[in-house]
């Protein structure tokens, strides 16, 4: 249920997405992510992925983590909302394998960083 | 124009409150038609929609009442393209308009044929979701529009129409709006996994990522995408003009509300 009364967003007074404060937006986040713990096991069995369930747990620390510098509550709201349907799919196996596979990211080569493995990357 | 068409359209201005209404005596009405006219006007543009008077003086007519009954939710009332009703609306009076349209009397707009999206990014409120709806009874179209940015919520139109389900699924997939009070909101034409709205403006053409089968891991995958820069600048006009027809037409005409232009 979408709250009516507005909520303070930096200077201006804005609906809510869901949540009315802080708290509330946390615990959404906690709930989410306590969701998506419980469902690991099964996920792993289900998708039958090459990965233990510690892998996937660091992953989803990892994947919650990335978004931690976010404090606006609305964008939380959102993100927490975006996550919910992820796990609705992926619970529902409307996802496959490779897509419970995409979060891992195995085939992709990290950013070169230094001067010489963007020499030796460097195609020109 | 004939004598009797003019004083058809004079009677329909002065009824008022009886808008859209189509239990006129039959011969008023029959004089009316387009066919019914005396001196046939040399035509210009042939190949353009001719706009039927008596029409638009109904929409007029039906803009000033609406914007009567609704003074709070109602902020504009235009007609577009000459005989193309449109209200423009804030967000938070989606459920009260729908509802006034769909079961008022002298309106009822029971079929929703489509909700739109519209990306403007240098707006305030970048887009902007458009509400085409169908008279039945009295053979009329309305389009009702708001506003909203990537991050208000706009109450859901399902409540009102049944219909309004998977166009909102649609918005929300295309352009990341979020509708509360939706049944089931989830994506409807992306692939599960996807990031990113595709219709909003800085979604790039290419996308974020691109999907391959991987022969070593023996299944599909998704990686990042990189684009060299010259191929992120996206020139949206047009080097012809796409609707020539269009050219010399009425942009928008703003319905004014009959009390307040007594009032001026």
């Amino acid at each position: 249920m979408a709250a009516r009364q507005a909520i303070q967003v930096g200077t201006k007074n804005v609906r809510p997405v869901l949540s009315l404060n802080a708290g509330e937006a946390r615990a959404r986040v906690l709930n989410l992510y306590k969701a998506w713990y419980r469902q690991i096991p099964y996920l792993v069995k289900d998708f039958d992925i090459p990965k233990s369930e510690e892998q996937c747990r660091a992953r989803l620390k990892e994947m919650f983590l990335n978004n931690k510098h976010v404090t606006d509550i609305r964008v939380i709201d959102i993100l927490v909302i975006k996550g919910q349907m992820e796990l609705k799919e992926a619970v529902n196996l409307w996802k496959q394998k490779g897509h419970i596979m995409a979060y891992f990211k195995p085939t992709e080569e990290p950013k070169p960083k230094d001067f010489l493995s963007k020499f030796f990357s460097s195609n020109e | 124009m004939s004598f009797f068409l003019k004083r058809a359209i004079g009677a329909n201005c002065h009824l008022g409150r009886v808008i859209l209404n189509n239990t006129k005596v039959p011969t008023v009405q029959r004089v009316a038609t387009k066919t019914d006219q005396g001196t046939p006007q040399v035509e210009t543009r042939p190949t353009v929609a001719k706009i039927d008077p008596l029409q638009k003086a109904q929409l007029i007519d039906f803009g000033k009442y609406m914007a009567e009954c609704l003074p709070k939710y109602v902020q504009k009332v235009q007609l577009t393209a000459g005989n193309e009703l449109e209200v423009l609306i804030p967000p938070d009076a989606v459920i009260p308009i729908l509802q006034f349209l769909k079961d008022h009397h002298n309106a009822q707009f029971a079929s929703l044929v489509d909700i739109a999206g519209m990306d403007v990014p240098s707006r305030p409120n970048r887009f902007e979701i458009i509400y085409n709806l169908l008279s039945l009874r009295y053979n009329a179209r309305i389009r009702v529009k708001t506003y909203t940015d990537e991050l208000t919520p706009i109450d859901s139109a399902c409540e009102v129409f049944k219909a309004a389900n998977w166009y909102e699924r649609e918005i929300w997939d295309m352009y990341g709006v979020f509708f509360a009070n939706h049944p089931d909101l989830r994506r409807i034409l992306t692939d599960y996994g996807f990031e990113g709205h595709p219709f909003r403006k800085d979604f790039p053409l290419s996308g974020y990522v691109e999907v391959r089968y991987d022969d070593e891991q023996k299944r599909v995958v998704v990686e990042p995408l990189e684009l060299a820069q010259e191929f992120r600048r996206f020139e949206l006009s047009a080097p012809w003009e796409q609707f020539p027809n269009f050219r010399g037409n009425p942009a928008t005409e703003e319905v004014t509300n009959a009390t307040e232009a007594k009032k001026e």
